[in-house]
């Protein structure tokens, strides 16, 4: 259940300095806050007063561990539900304050790719039956050009349209369900395309596949992207900007070959030094992060991530850092950022 | 489809059988159920031409039993449709909607649950379904009615819940997020995503709960709010319980077609359960 | 060097209602006494039945094993049910993907750890709980008397999984079967659990096989690599020799497709074309010929035998990488 918590102190947010405020930007979003009452005085602060903007064609990644609000907040930024406060400007309209029936068809130019490709698919209806599904909610065409528009999109997802139209999810596999998925979200001719994990569920020969469609669709259909992940790796391969993301607030943006090569969040490196390398000579022997993130309920007090940083010092504690340039397109959260 | 086992098929040729008595029976060549053969008082099985037997009116079993289907059929699925019915439109539009709806009714289910149902049926009926003045019958239309209301009522916190609870776990799949975010309305949402996914776990309760009324509808009439004179198993049971000494069969032919059918409704739920399950596997 | 497993043409079949399922095909695998061994494949490749086929924990009656199974000088494929389950615990023991499956969850977490010391080594109610406490220290739990009073749903993932481990090595085994252990874990705690996993098995000489898909975990946690594919070891080798001189195809595919994150940003991934291929269908040639860019005639057509190169580098290919034919 959402409540909202104007009664709390408002803190004093992640910052702003890296909104790059053109007119360029597709998807804004400001000050989001976004909160859960799991029990009776028991709040879950999901994602505390984050900013953000998306500019055309961009893939903006969104980076983090599990619990850190990085799905919450793709989910809010559908309004699916919407967040507690803030706002949601696509392309120039903030969808918080829009009615609801204006907001149903301002969703469309939104959609949303999930992890798991068998649940987001309905296990009762033939993939034209998916695929059509929204295309008869917006009555786009005849049923012909409706026909056509399916064939054309199951192509371009790599699949052939005899083979699969009269088949359920089911008998699908794994990436194959997520390119009909995919096929489905593009049915609308989206702006945007949310992508919640997309290729996590998948196996890493298929991961590969999905990926390359996905730059591919974006490419031929214009696409502005969000890409969520917790693989570092795959972020990579696939974004022009990188959000880290901690206990629902953000550490660091930066271009993702300058946040490889310089992280200046101690997050990130830990986070960067912990992903597995596929080669037995090049391991290396670093510090570990300690612990375990602790609870959304009750999060530290300024620096989120103090608990377990090994340079947090009193300031720390007392004053939560603000987004600042440290490096050209690079803004980090961070009182003592690694330089 | 998946082939069924030897049981599964005695359980479906039973309740056809059932069915047909249901729905045809007025076309068999039989007399009125209640029509007195004078000189056949409770004889037993196979004889003088009464396949099952009469009773000590001289009622003849087979045209009682055929008759009694049809009632006791008619009670169960009016009973289950209508309980079926309004629980899941309460449940489903309670899972869906959460919040204080949901909350308001949860606590009406668990009221409703928590109340005997035999009791309550029983309060029901004996209000509802009698005259002030002693002597004058109720009309067994009436009876009828209030008996099916008042199963109708046992059932609706059952199935609401199946259907709350069921709705739950497919309204928090990915698929019904996807559906809002292309736009699709709440109501189209429900009965294109939601319904048909429900659906099947609530036929498989269903089917057991056409046992449980069969059951309950008997119970009430033994205890003597049934159907008066008419002709229900319930009823053939009460009748025959004077004559269990002298002619048990009166007793049992009934209580055998009731068994028979109950257990075939709980066998087919079953069926339905796992096939249910095995698709819920795949999924 | 003495092997401490030694597997020997381990097949798998299930029985299911469309047929028989090869699920495990003609697997040899010497594991030497003291090291670690990695088994990666993806989904499906048989990685999780093999091992379980070999700790003789697959049961039901439309499991058929066939091959040899020798543990520490045990030839367990010839022994009772109730022999090797003795073996379990100070012989072999077992972690598993999802720890919170894994462990009872209306049980205290001490109940847990406690019982198999109590069942196994005799010791009292009061030596168990206090060696529980000393095992959970040593798997790094920072607060272990808490922890004992606990159940599973009140820790977190990384915790549940340091239990498990706990639980397993809690009679000292020589061989720790670990199945996907990190998988579900976040990747800073994969890191730590990682890390726990080789000091334990330095401090404690003990041996492992590890399960994953990971080729990135691989790398860093073990001596020897074997890569499944389609119920088949496909190849097998020391870590570093698989990583610096590959003989499979398959095995490069892999390892091309993966992202890494010192690729330069928008680097277009390889791509290993088709899909896996169906256990129940399984054609006459190589199973990985219809994905495999070297695949030529003979690929369809004939079975690839097991090869063993002079340093014991063995792999299933008739056209191998690096070897002029």
């Amino acid at each position: 259940m959402l409540v909202s918590d104007r009664g709390g102190v408002v803190m004093a947010g992640s910052g702003t300095a890296h909104m790059r405020n053109t007119v360029d930007s597709v998807l804004t979003v400001r000050d989001l806050t976004i909160e859960f009452r799991v029990a009776k005085d028991k709040i879950v602060k999901a994602v505390s007063g984050l900013s953000f903007d998306v500019i055309r064609g961009e893939t903006l990644a969104i980076v983090g561990e599990s619990g850190c609000g990085k799905t919450t907040l793709a989910r809010a930024v559908l309004q699916l539900p919407p967040p507690n406060s803030g706002e949601v400007v696509l392309d120039g309209t903030d969808l918080t304050l829009l009615p609801k029936e204006n907001l149903r068809s301002a969703r469309t130019s939104m959609q949303m790719i999930f992890q798991d490709p068998i649940s987001s698919l309905d296990p009762r209806m033939t993939v034209h039956q998916l695929i059509d599904e929204p295309l008869e909610i917006w009555d786009r065409g005849t049923r012909a050009e409706r026909d056509e528009r399916i064939n054309n999109l199951l192509n371009n997802v790599g699949l052939e349209p005899e083979l699969v139209l009269n088949r359920r999810s089911y008998e699908f596999s794994g990436g194959q369900c997520q390119r009909i998925s995919i096929a489905r979200a593009l049915a609308l001719d989206p702006r945007v395309l949310i992508c919640d994990e997309p290729v996590s569920a998948l196996d890493v020969s298929i991961q590969a596949q999905i990926l390359n469609l996905l730059q591919d669709m974006k490419d031929q259909f214009g696409l502005t992207m969000v890409f969520i992940s917790h693989d570092l790796a795959v972020v990579k391969a696939v974004s022009n900007r990188v959000m880290v993301m901690y206990l629902g607030k953000i550490c660091e943006v930066a271009p993702p070959d300058v946040l490889y090569a310089k992280p200046a969040h101690h997050y990130t490196r830990a986070l960067l030094d912990s992903v597995p390398i596929a080669d037995p000579t090049r391991q290396k022997k670093t510090e570990l992060l300690q612990g375990e993130p602790p609870s959304p309920m009750n999060p530290p007090s300024g620096c989120r991530f103090r608990t377990r940083c090994h340079a947090a010092s009193v300031r720390c504690a007392e004053h939560e850092p603000e987004l600042q340039e440290v490096a050209p397109g690079q803004f980090v959260a961070c009182h003592h950022p690694i330089v | 489809m998946r082939k069924f086992t030897k049981p599964t098929w005695l359980a479906i040729s039973w309740l056809s059988l059932m069915m047909f008595f249901a729905i045809f029976g007025w076309a068999l060549p039989f007399k009125s159920w209640n029509f007195v053969y004078e000189d056949d008082l409770e004889v037993g099985l196979f004889s003088n031409g009464h396949i099952l037997g009469t009773d000590s009116n001289g009622y003849d079993l087979l045209s009682s039993i055929v008759a009694g289907t049809r009632m006791s059929i008619f009670i169960a699925i009016a009973a289950v449709g209508l309980g079926g019915l309004i629980g899941s439109v309460l449940g489903i539009t309670a899972a869906y909607v959460r919040g204080k709806v949901d909350t308001v009714m949860v606590t009406i289910f668990n009221v409703g649950l928590s109340v005997p149902n035999l009791v309550l049926a029983l309060a029901l009926v004996s209000v509802l379904a009698t005259n002030v003045d002693i002597n004058q019958a109720v009309p067994t239309w009436r009876r009828v009615m209030v008996l099916i209301m008042s199963l109708t009522i046992v059932l609706i916190p059952i199935l609401g819940r199946i259907a709350r609870g069921a709705t739950l776990s497919w309204a928090g799949r990915e698929f019904v997020t996807a559906a809002r975010s292309m736009g699709m309305r709440d109501r189209k949402i429900i009965t294109k995503h939601i319904v048909p996914n429900v659906l099947p776990a609530l036929i498989a309760v269903a089917f057991l709960a056409v046992g449980v009324v069969i059951i309950a509808e008997a119970s009430l009439s033994i205890l003597g709010v049934g159907i008066p004179d008419g002709a229900s198993w319930g009823g053939m049971i009460a009748r025959g319980r004077n004559d269990l000494e002298y002619a048990p069969h009166v007793l049992y032919v009934p209580i055998f077609f009731l068994a028979l059918t109950v257990i075939s409704t709980n066998h087919l739920g079953d069926v339905v359960r796992a096939q249910l399950d095995s698709r819920e596997a795949k999924v | 060097m003495s092997s401490l497993l030694s597997i020997k043409n381990l097949g798998v079949n299930f029985d299911t209602a469309r047929g028989s399922l090869e699920a495990v095909h003609g697997v040899d695998i010497e594991i030497p006494a003291g090291t670690s061994v990695g088994v990666v494949g993806e989904s499906g490749s048989g990685k999780t039945v093999m091992c379980r086929a070999a700790m003789g924990l697959l049961q039901g009656s439309n499991v058929k094993r066939s091959g040899t199974v020798i543990f520490d000088g045990h030839e367990l494929t010839a022994m009772s049910k109730e022999e090797v389950r003795n073996l379990f615990g100070s012989g072999m023991a077992m972690i598993f993907q999802d720890p919170m499956t894994a462990l009872n969850p209306v049980r205290r977490i001490g109940s847990q750890l406690s019982e198999g010391l109590r069942v196994r080594l005799e010791m009292s109610k009061k030596d168990a709980m206090v060696r529980s406490k000393e095992l959970l220290e040593l798997v790094r739990i920072p607060n272990p008397t808490a922890v004992l009073n606990s159940f599973p749903y009140q820790l977190s993932g990384g915790m549940r999984q340091r239990v498990m481990i706990a639980i397993a090595i809690a009679c000292n085994p020589k061989l720790l079967f670990a199945d996907e252990p990190t998988t579900a874990l976040d990747v800073t705690v994969q890191a730590q659990i990682l890390q726990l996993l080789r000091e334990l098995r330095e401090d404690l000489k003990m041996s492992m096989v590890l399960v994953t898909h990971d080729l990135g975990v691989v790398a860093g946690n073990t001596d020897y690599v074997a890569v499944m594919y389609a119920g088949e070891v496909v190849e097998y080798a020391p870590t570093t020799k698989l990583f610096a001189d590959m003989r499979m195809p398959y095995t490069e595919a892999l390892l091309e497709s993966i992202p890494k994150v010192d690729h330069k940003s928008g680097t277009r991934l390889a791509v290993i074309a088709g899909r896996l291929p169906n256990p129940t269908d399984r054609g006459a040639g190589c199973s990985f010929a219809p994905r495999c860019k070297y695949a030529q005639e003979k690929c369809h057509k004939e079975h690839p035998e097991l090869k063993k190169d002079p340093d014991g580098h063995l792999y299933r290919c008739w056209y191998p990488i690096g070897v002029a034919l």
